[in-house]
């Protein structure tokens, strides 16, 4: 049978995939390591296997997500880099604190030395001696639209990262991969960019006035209205960010005497709403949904802490695609269990929206659900409209709530036209409002891109992890000199990547981050197949042990017959 | 080898029997004890406590939670914006009717200037509308870093940072230097955003009375004594004085001179 070759042990480490329905006694997804538990990492004694109650009549088609396991070299060789660079920092900031090195931390004025420090030393260690070293690698200056290709700035430093300098030169074409540009809607051109155009003719460029007060234009409420009627819920309403969506209105849902639950690799924006809002917050691991049961079972038994009371309202706080993994939440599960347990369901789709799901409707239509099951649907106009701002979409009196007793909605200024113009345009070319097919052009070509993006990618024998759906595509580095060294041979070859370490990631599963867009060709992402291919070999970054999969055509038709 | 063992073994029996009776029967009845500890009965506190799958599922039956969001009255001010058609200038159209403007935030007239808007279409065209990424990531634009300089420039600073969020601004910058432990003095009449980023700075926060600086050398004062009795946490505590410039709930400016006598003195 297929599926036990596929699932064979290799050399002691494997990866699973978990296909349900398959491995009736074996399912659910192998993370293998708890993140911050070290120790237990490399067991050879197998992964921990969870032991799903995972529902395969609730999927619609096979959830396929990996996360493969550190070799055990790798992670030697990873913590010994690390130690050495320690070691490092330790001599630098000693010849520093001697003057034998010329220092370049900022420093107190005179009259003001004698105050308490802004910062300890110790804690500035890692940004000093780490961060510092490879520093070129982010926040590279644009002048061109952030699209499928871009123009940088060229600079350079002459004493080591701590300052750059323009040279006025400019980085022609370079491949962007590191935009969240999803569906290509970040163009200077074409029918959205006239809508704005004409927007900030008529309206100016800013509101100067909250929502509550003068600020709500008739654009805002013509918004509000294709929002709710593009997610498939009651109503929704637009805020000007998309991180002060999510920190402004956790604390108008939930107070004291609440208890939210929120996945372990929950973006800084939800961690901050929940930690406002004041209620007792229980982290369960990562996409796993026992522990999610396990913890829900236990509030509801035992009540609040120490009193025992009853709680209020529980909240489960969840992303649709998580940015750094680029693995999809279990939503039919997730909503299978708010319903038995009457919680309520808080989904943050900020990576999601638009760019999963056959229309382009996020996670929601990826599984095929009802939107009216999910309580409270959040997202980011950033990522695949190519504007700013954020929304929540719910039942009708959740809105009239918010639109109350928002803290946005009171005190922030509200959207600027040309922004939600943007929006509008590009929904309706989504939704195929506008006449054109391109909506559903550009999904099918994300589709197209993300699946041949990701499956070359394993062919080359990267360690990728997430979904394989997802356009967001994590390739493993590890070792903090590869951050470095990988940033800058793409930039040599003229392709722009993000690479990821601490404190973002786990101190040793430093990570390059690709976004696949639409409007990517299959040239260019064959161009930066090669580059990243001709790099791994420079860096040896092909860490993969397993064994690489059949064509997956004829695998694929095969196992679509055995499915029942 | 043996025998080297075999000596210390007679050396111990000829202690055992050298001993003083007390020392022995003493030893005899911490060895008893001991034995009888081990085999004794485990008694757990919460064996009493723990429920059985049947009262566990009950609960989870019974448990109902609130509604999500209460229900507010149909008459609520804040269901019904005001729809503002046309540009928020100094006259503005409100619900069909045209007004002048007392409310919006234009100090300068520059909501409606025709080189700003011209400027803002050039940028339009060639940039796009979205940034598509944080600013680590692709996504800072040669315009931000200009504005930066600009802005270091027209305050008379070192460097500036732009955010794209006014309400955020303060929410984050706060937090960012003020951790738990340290000690902020704020003017009562302080502002939402700045109530935000005090609760997410988790520091002690103090309130004076409005422009009042009597209230503040008070408060310093006594923070200076309680300085003087643990020296050692004052050395590590950062203390901060936070004001607005023009308060937007009052109304009035904040007096700056006098503040600064008492930022050089409250070390």
């Amino acid at each position: 049978m297929t599926e036990s070759s596929s699932t064979k042990l290799l050399n002691g480490d494997a990866c699973r995939r978990t296909l349900n329905g398959k491995n009736a006694s074996k399912n659910g997804y192998v993370k293998n390591h708890c993140l911050f538990q070290q120790s237990q990492k490399y067991s050879r004694s197998g992964e921990k296997k969870q032991n799903a109650t995972h529902n395969p009549s609730l999927y619609k088609k096979p959830f396929m997500e990996y996360f493969e396991e550190t070799p055990l070299l790798v992670a030697v060789l990873t913590y010994m880099g690390y130690g050495i660079l320690t070691v490092f920092g330790y001599l630098r900031d000693f010849l520093r604190h001697w003057n034998i090195e010329k220092c370049h931390v900022a420093r107190e004025r005179d009259e003001q030395k004698d105050f308490v420090p802004l910062y300890q030393d110790f804690e500035n260690f890692y940004t000093r001696n780490l961060y510092m070293r490879i520093r070129d690698n982010w926040n590279r200056p644009i002048c061109s639209v952030p699209g499928a290709k871009m123009d940088l700035v060229e600079r350079v430093t002459h004493n080591y990262n701590w300052t750059f300098e323009h040279t006025g030169k400019v980085v022609k074409d370079v491949i962007n991969m590191g935009s969240y540009n999803y569906l290509g809607f970040a163009e200077n051109t074409g029918p959205c960019a006239d809508a704005a155009i004409e927007v900030t003719q008529k309206y100016g460029a800013g509101v100067g006035s909250t929502r509550c007060e003068m600020g709500n234009l008739d654009i805002h409420e013509e918004l509000e209205e294709l929002v709710a009627r593009f997610l498939g819920v009651e109503s929704s309403m637009a805020f000007g960010m998309g991180f002060a969506t999510n920190s402004m209105n956790i604390p108008a849902l939930t107070g004291k005497g609440c208890l939210i639950l929120s996945d372990e690799l929950n973006h800084a924006s939800l961690v901050l709403g929940a930690r406002l809002s004041g209620s007792t917050i229980r982290v369960f691991k990562h996409n796993n949904m026992q522990s999610l049961e396990k913890l829900l079972r236990d509030a509801i038994v035992h009540g609040q802490p120490r009193t025992h009371r009853p709680w209020k309202k529980i909240l489960i706080v969840v992303e649709g695609i998580y940015s750094m993994e680029g693995s999809i939440v279990r939503l039919p599960e997730v909503v299978a269990l708010k319903k038995r347990y009457k919680a309520y369901l808080y989904l943050d789709e900020a990576h999601s929206i638009g760019a999963l799901g056959p229309n382009g409707r996020g996670v929601v239509d990826y599984f095929g659900l009802d939107p009216r099951d999910v309580d409270i649907m959040m997202g980011t106009f950033t990522k695949s409209f190519g504007a700013a701002g954020g929304y929540i979409g719910g039942k009708k009196e959740l809105i009239d709530y918010l639109r109350s007793h928002s803290h946005s909605a009171v005190y922030a200024t509200s959207m600027p036209p040309p922004v939600a113009q943007q929006i509008i345009t590009s929904m309706k070319t989504i939704m195929g409002e506008d006449g054109t097919s391109l909506g559903t052009d550009r999904l099918r070509q994300l589709s197209e891109n993300t699946n041949y993006f990701r499956r070359r990618l394993r062919e080359m024998g990267f360690i990728i992890y997430g979904n394989d759906d997802s356009p967001v595509v994590p390739l493993m580095l590890y070792m903090p000199a590869k951050i470095g060294a990988f940033g800058r041979e793409m930039l040599k070859r003229n392709i722009g990547t993000v690479v990821v370490g601490f404190p973002a990631t786990p101190i040793i599963e430093s990570r390059a981050r690709f976004c696949v867009s639409a409007a990517h060709t299959r040239e260019m992402l064959d161009t930066a197949l090669e580059a990243i291919s001709e790099v791994g070999d420079l860096l040896q970054l092909k860490y993969s042990r397993r064994e690489k999969p059949l064509p997956s055509l004829g695998w694929m038709s095969e196992e679509s017959l055995l499915q029942d | 080898m043996a025998s080297g063992q075999q000596w210390v073994l007679v050396e111990m029996v000829q202690a055992f029997y050298e001993a003083p009776a007390y020392h022995l029967i003493l030893e005899g009845i911490l060895i008893l004890w001991i034995i009888r500890l081990l085999f004794s009965k485990t008694y757990k506190l919460h064996e009493t406590y723990k429920l059985t799958e049947r009262e566990k599922e009950d609960l989870i039956e019974e448990w109902q939670p609130d509604l999500l969001v209460p229900l507010i009255s149909k008459d609520h001010p804040s269901l019904k914006y005001n729809i503002v058609s046309g540009p928020p200038s100094h006259k503005i159209i409100v619900n069909g009717k045209e007004c002048i403007n007392f409310a919006s935030f234009n100090f300068l007239g520059l909501l409606d200037n025709e080189r700003v808007k011209e400027k803002a279409l050039m940028s339009l065209k060639k940039y796009g509308v979205g940034t598509c990424g944080p600013r680590g990531f692709y996504g800072t634009f040669d315009v931000h870093l200009e504005l930066e300089n600009r802005l270091a420039k027209f305050m008379k600073t070192e460097e500036a940072i732009i955010y794209s969020y006014g309400f955020a601004t303060m929410a984050s910058a706060i937090p960012a230097y003020s951790k738990r432990g340290d000690m902020i003095f704020v003017d009562e009449a302080a502002c939402f955003s700045i109530q935000k980023g005090l609760q997410a700075s988790r520091s002690f926060i103090k309130y004076f009375k409005h422009n009042d600086m009597e209230d503040l050398e008070r408060l310093l004062k006594e923070q200076e004594l309680e300085d003087q009795k643990n020296p050692r946490k004052a050395r590590v505590t950062r203390k901060f004085i936070v004001v607005e410039g023009m308060y937007i709930n009052t109304a009035d400016i904040c007096p700056l001179p006098e503040l600064k006598k008492y930022k050089n003195k409250a070390v």
